[in-house]
């Protein structure tokens, strides 16, 4: 990825970045990786497509190359497979790592400091507004809404069919599954958005 | 033996054979559910790590106040719902963090387990076996475990991460063949599918390209996310490589049904998108 991006400009890096990650949950632990790729060995992503390089968005990160780090799609394609955190001689936990690391993406993706080339957060959006709502995900409407979000009204054509075969087989509810405490549900959302 | 049943979102939808298979085996072999009340999503794949912790956590505290312990079937929930226990356990910030978002003091209580895990290691391979009316001799079958079912092993403490047994075990337990699998616990690619649907398409179609070269009858798998990649997307691999699969996908609880006896209705069978009906003629 390095090749990518050229040379390291280091008089645009941030040395707060790696802190930030650390203070977020999951991200503890980035100080500890001293660089040994065995989470690159491990990581099916990789083996299909070398630029998605784990050891090296750890290495970006630790020398703070924000925007790079922050605006690279290959953190959205973590398939969250744990192969690497089960491997890594450091717990550097990269599994939870990544999702620290997207977490802070989404926040300055939303605050218009940078874009975000993937779909994965706009589906995971609709995903989570179905918890929001619900207390449960409703499957029916989060496909529609997050198919059409990501793949527009061509894509959730394609999945018109299969749907009619899945409510036949039972598989698909017309009505969402509510839980009944929700303002339990609500507070969680609140006081996690506070902090 | 009495749990709390925890199905999650997936077995109320898209995996209700996983949901109706589960109960069926568990009423045969007297392991208790009762379905958690009021049980809210546990994040999935899909939240960020603080909320996946929080809304799992709000789980916990519901079936300690039971003083039941947990059974999990999806391997998405098992994980999740097991990392939050684990988390609250290790105390410290994040500790105090999903408490105060839940708005309770739990202490890690309550016990997680999966399914397979009580299956396998609670009511143990040798009882299984006695209880099959239907040995599933000349059957086929590759384990599949996938990810989520045994990583992050030490916190999941159930299977060994490189060579996990439980489900080769159960396999040859019920009288059939368990063949070799190198892609066992390897990842389908389940979590970009929106996103990255061609990257995770080549993840399953490789998974059963090699299933079918070792020429299975099916694959056995314990989690939905695996199960919809390999089952439901199975048509559009075929399509996008231009192969013929045609291997039907079965929950492990499906299997076991088999075994016992059970019928086509009381085990879903009807319900997976891969035919299943030349397995039941087996």
């Amino acid at each position: 990825m390095m090749d990518e991006f050229g040379v390291v400009d280091a008089s645009n890096l941030d040395p707060n970045l790696k802190y930030e990650i650390s203070n977020q949950l999951g991200g503890e632990n980035i100080k500890r990786c001293f660089q040994c790729g065995t989470c690159v060995a491990s990581c099916p992503i990789w083996e299909i497509d070398e630029r998605f390089n784990p050891r090296k968005i750890i290495r970006m990160a630790l020398l703070g190359m924000r925007e790079e780090v922050l605006s690279s799609e290959f953190i959205w394609l973590c398939s969250k497979c744990y192969a690497c955190y089960e491997r890594c001689p450091q717990d550097v936990r990269i599994t939870e790592l990544m999702g620290a690391i997207a977490s802070i993406a989404e926040r300055e993706g939303e605050e218009g400091n940078i874009a975000i080339k993937s779909t994965k957060p706009i589906f995971d959006k609709a995903f989570i507004n179905s918890i929001r709502k619900y207390g449960r995900n409703f499957e029916m409407e989060t496909i529609i809404k997050g198919v059409l979000a990501t793949k527009g009204i061509k894509g959730l054509l394609s999945y018109v069919s299969d749907g009619f075969t899945m409510l036949k087989k039972g598989k698909l509810g017309l009505r969402p599954e509510r839980v009944k405490e929700m303002s339990q549900i609500g507070g969680i959302f609140k006081a996690l958005e506070e902090k | 033996m009495n749990f709390a049943y925890y199905p999650g979102c997936y077995l109320h939808a898209s995996a209700r054979e996983y949901d109706i298979s589960t109960m069926a085996v568990c009423k045969v072999l007297g392991i208790g559910l009762s379905e958690l009340e009021d049980w809210n999503c546990c994040g999935a794949l899909e939240a960020s790590n603080t909320l996946t912790l929080s809304l799992s956590a709000r789980n916990l505290v519901i079936a300690k106040k039971k003083g039941l312990d947990v059974l999990v079937p999806c391997s998405i929930c098992f994980n999740n719902i097991s990392r939050a226990n684990s988390a609250i356990r290790g105390g410290g910030i994040t500790k105090t963090m999903i408490n105060e978002a839940i708005g309770e003091s739990y202490q890690g209580e309550v016990e997680v387990r999966h399914l397979l895990d009580i299956i396998v290691n609670d009511i143990g391979l040798e009882k299984l076996s006695k209880e099959v009316k239907v040995p599933l001799e000349g059957l086929r079958s590759v384990p599949y475990y996938g990810c989520l079912t045994i990583r992050p092993s030490a916190i999941l403490k159930f299977d060994d991460p490189d060579t996990p047994r439980s489900l080769d075990d159960l396999i040859k337990a019920l009288g059939a063949d368990c063949l070799p699998f190198k892609h066992k616990k390897d990842c389908c690619g389940g979590n970009l599918l929106m996103s990255s649907e061609e990257f995770s398409l080549k993840m399953t179609g490789d998974i059963l390209s090699e299933a079918k070269e070792l020429g299975a009858d099916c694959v056995t798998v314990a989690c939905p996310l695996c199960h919809a990649m390999l089952d439901y997307q199975q048509s559009k691999i075929e399509s996008k490589y231009d192969i013929v699969i045609d291997l039907p996908i079965l929950y492990f609880t499906q299997l076991i049904g088999l075994a016992l006896g059970l019928g086509e209705k009381e085990l879903g069978l009807d319900k997976n998108f891969v035919s299943t009906v030349k397995l039941r003629r087996k």
